[in-house]
């Protein structure tokens, strides 16, 4: 097992260059200029070639890519070209409210995703499954911004029981940081909800009809041990796999989900920083981005093994 | 050697010395009354406000630093961290004096040394400071209060350059900031302004905080414009950047900011139908939609060609296009904005005709117009420019142009804008884009009114004629005499068409009815002199 992570980590650090050199060349390669971005709509053309030299931007790519990786592998990720804040800093004072955001959404989603896939699987074929699973079609269907917005003016200017956006840290009281959190991990979680609540029921559906269970039930084993003893975790593997998936949908639903709820995370920031082309942001947000993922994904194969015990490493 | 007799010039002493009766403290800021949550129109990107021209960030130059002179709600430049100053006889010298008082934020006194460091790096960045300094033989320090222009010629525009609201303001640093280079950002921000910037609690791309500063000494007058007593009523100023508009609608109707500086058009009259919400023009001059014309390629290095554009162009369609509501809205002939005191009707024939559209067919076919593509730099990410770039492609397709469209987001059209080489390798022939009002209603502040070619800015127009005009326009006195020759260089420039304008409209601020005290200037939003009721 040791082994294996150890050469799981190996690999990160290739994905981890090849990102990097893929993402320079991505953003120096395509239009725009953070030069012309920076001197402002008077400037002119003199004026911009000489920010463009100042910061370094009329350098061959290669001089600019090794100049780039050299920080990083020092663990140095530059400065942003406007504000001239370390990237790390940067980077670091929004890591919470994205980091919160998806925590609270991944809680929200296995917990009500699982419980109607469960239930959905234990009455297939009633109207509450058909009513679950169309729950979950709406889900997948409805964009993160339109649930956003429905939630926002239902929950925050008609009934004021919520706020419309905004994030206040940990540090500041526990339902201050939950209050500000719920409207975004709903809609957020929708599309999540739907998407593992299907593989649950299709799942459990298929556990359900396994020999093993037929004789526990035989046994006279109670329906909630057989479903969440004896189905659940045998049905768990395809269930943490989406889960780890989803992450990859989550980041980009953070994305959105943070500009709809004012979320000053680690989404908005990425998305600023490509409107004004500020190269360092955007290579440090999805260089760490892409270790998130990796991570991720190597935290769900070692799940299995406790799953299921017949997976070795 | 200079010799002026110096004529009386004075302005402001008796209120400086009225003042200086009153013991500091009073003189001092207002009492504090709270926190005022904001949104303004963008994300606050640079902090150094003669660094970038970007308006927010001119917008953080008014919170923190002051300016020698100032804007008044008349678009009047009257004196501000300057006490007084004369001009000599000659029209060559010019002395003014600091008045007593003015302090950094870090406590040092304000000195003609850093006056002087700060004009010098302003005018490396500005445009209509790059003007005057051509102008200029001296810039000196000659005590601690007292510094010195002295002039090669005669130059009528001295105290409205340094007046102006269009970015870059000229904003008063400390030496030390001011000796920074130019093309690089200062990296302290003391400010002589009204609040200081609180950087520990400011979170860039989320909020930028501002503090009222109990040591900044406002003028007695009151408060117009940008000029007069900067008094600050609130504890704290808090810039909210919330990207979604409606989501910023959302938060100002739950009362979670006070003041949304660019509500969506579209969206206004649910704003305008909320008790708790006042909707307000604050910037009557508004902006001014504009299409620039590559100078240097075919066809719009004929002539011919640039004036078909004239009479193709039906302004009323692009204001409709994005704007809507015809409250907020104008068409416009003038080569300097409507509601401008340089505003005028010259050789705008044309404009009662248009659209034309075979009359733009006539000139391009004698333009010898042959069918080659002409491409249209086309950021679909700002509503204006999206829709106006459409329509102008639309147009020329109707009357047989080839008009191709360069799609991109703005920061890739701010990129080709600056290529100068051919449609073909990589260049472009139009472009869109808006300035404010109050620029375009001056020959010199805006960039874009200069026709010096390659030096110039984008689409390099030329012509020597409106050049001389020009400084001819910096030479007249008095607002009659500006007047007469904005006259002349709008007959010479419909002719030769730098430009194509493409509408004037305004953007109404929202903000709830518990605060007041809102000042009117275009450009800038200023937030001293409001407070909670």
């Amino acid at each position: 097992m040791l082994a294996y992570i150890i050469r799981r980590l190996g690999s990160t650090v290739l994905v981890m260059v090849i990102v990097g050199v893929f993402v320079f060349m991505l953003l120096h390669l395509s239009p725009g200029d953070p030069a012309a971005i920076v001197a402002g709509d008077q400037a002119s053309p003199a004026q911009i070639a000489q920010i463009r030299e100042r910061l370094g931007l009329d350098d061959p790519l290669p001089i600019q890519f090794l100049r780039w990786a050299s920080g990083v592998v020092q663990g140095d990720l530059g400065v942003s070209i406007f504000s001239g804040e370390p990237v790390l800093k940067l980077i670091g004072e929004r890591l919470e409210p994205t980091v919160s955001l998806t925590l609270t959404t991944l809680v929200f989603a296995v917990v009500i995703a699982v419980t109607f896939g469960v239930i959905a699987a234990a009455n297939a074929g009633s109207l509450a499954d058909r009513a679950l699973m169309g729950f979950s079609v709406l889900g997948f269907s409805v964009p993160v911004f339109v649930v956003g917005y429905l939630l926002i003016y239902v929950f925050s200017i008609q009934l004021r029981w919520l706020p419309v956006q905004g994030y206040t840290p940990i540090a500041q009281g526990l339902w201050p940081w939950f209050e500000r959190l719920i409207l975004p991990t709903i809609a957020l979680g929708m599309a999540y909800v739907a998407l593992i609540a299907r593989i649950t029921r299709t799942s459990m559906l298929e556990v359900l009809s396994e020999d093993y269970i037929r004789t526990a039930k035989a046994k006279g084993v109670a329906s909630r041990p057989l479903l969440l003893k004896h189905a659940l975790k045998n049905a768990g593997v395809p269930i943490v796999t989406v889960i780890g998936i989803g992450v990859a949908l989550l980041i980009g639903g953070v994305v959105i989900t943070e500009t709809v709820f004012n979320i000053p995370g680690v989404g908005r920031l990425v998305v600023d920083a490509i409107s004004k082309r500020d190269y360092p942001i955007i290579q440090g947000v999805i260089l760490l981005f892409s270790a998130a993922y990796v991570l991720i994904n190597l935290l769900v194969d070692i799940s299995y093994t406790f799953l299921d015990p017949r997976i070795r490493y | 050697m200079l010799r002026s007799t110096r004529r009386t010039f004075v302005h402001g002493s008796m209120a400086t010395a009225g003042a200086l009766w009153l013991p500091k403290r009073l003189r001092a800021q207002g009492a504090g009354g709270g926190t005022l949550r904001t949104v303004m129109h963008g994300d606050l990107r640079a902090f150094d406000p003669i660094w970038t021209t970007a308006n927010i960030t001119a917008y953080h130059g008014a919170m923190i630093y002051d300016t020698l002179f100032a804007l008044d709600e008349s678009m009047t430049p009257q004196p501000q961290m300057v006490s007084q100053w004369e001009v000599s006889d000659d029209r060559l010298t010019y002395t003014f004096e600091l008045r007593d008082g003015l302090g950094f934020s870090d406590g040092s006194p304000v000195t003609s040394r850093d006056v002087v460091a700060s004009i010098k790096r302003w005018a490396a960045r500005d445009g209509a400071g790059q003007h005057m300094m051509q102008r200029v033989k001296e810039i000196r320090a000659e005590n601690e209060k007292t510094f010195v222009i002295e002039l090669e010629e005669p130059y009528g525009l001295v105290i409205d350059v340094m007046a102006k609201t269009s970015t870059p303001l000229l904003y008063i640093m400390r030496e030390a900031e001011a000796e920074t280079d130019p093309m690089e950002q200062v990296t302290e921000f003391i400010g002589s302004g009204p609040f200081t910037f609180n950087r520990d609690e400011t979170r860039q791309g989320a909020q930028y905080v501002y503090d009222r500063r109990d040591d900044y000494v406002p003028r007695d007058e009151p408060a117009s414009g940008l000029a007069g007593g900067k008094i600050v009523k609130m504890d704290r100023v808090i810039f909210e950047n919330i990207e979604d508009s409606q989501t910023a609608m959302a938060a100002l109707q739950a009362g979670e900011i006070d003041f949304y500086e660019t509500p969506p058009l579209d969206l206004i009259s649910v704003l305008e139908m909320d008790p708790d919400i006042t909707v307000e023009v604050l910037n009557q001059t508004g902006n001014v939609g504009w299409m620039r014309l590559n100078f240097l390629h075919p066809p719009f290095d004929n002539v011919k060609a640039r004036q078909a554009m004239l009479h193709l162009i039906d302004q009323e369609e692009f204001m409709q296009a994005t704007f809507g509501n015809p409250e907020y809205y104008n068409k416009c002939a003038s080569n300097f904005a409507c509601g401008t005191p340089m505003e005028n009707d010259a050789n705008t024939e044309w404009f009662e005709r248009a659209p034309d559209p075979e009359r733009a067919r006539e000139l391009f076919a004698e333009a010898g117009y042959d069918g080659q593509p002409i491409t249209i730099l086309h950021a679909t990410n700002i509503d204006f420019m999206n829709n106006a770039a459409q329509i102008v492609a639309q147009r020329l397709r109707e009357i047989g142009i080839n008009a191709e469209l360069a799609t991109s987001d703005w920061g890739g059209v701010v990129t080709r804008r600056a290529v100068m080489e051919a449609p073909a390798d990589g260049g472009w022939n139009i472009f869109i884009t808006w300035a404010g009002g109050a620029s375009v209603g001056n020959p010199i502040a805006l960039a874009g009114h200069a026709a010096n070619g390659r030096d110039g800015w984008f689409g390099w127009p030329e012509d020597e004629l409106h050049e001389q005009l020009r400084d001819e326009w910096a030479m007249a006195e008095g607002q009659e005499g500006q007047l007469e020759v904005a006259r002349k260089i709008q007959e010479n420039a419909w002719e030769f068409v730098p430009h194509v304008w493409l509408g004037q409209w305004v953007a109404p601020v929202a903000y709830r009815n518990d605060i007041q005290g809102v000042l009117k200037i275009p450009e800038i939003v200023p937030f001293w002199n409001i407070e909670r009721v």
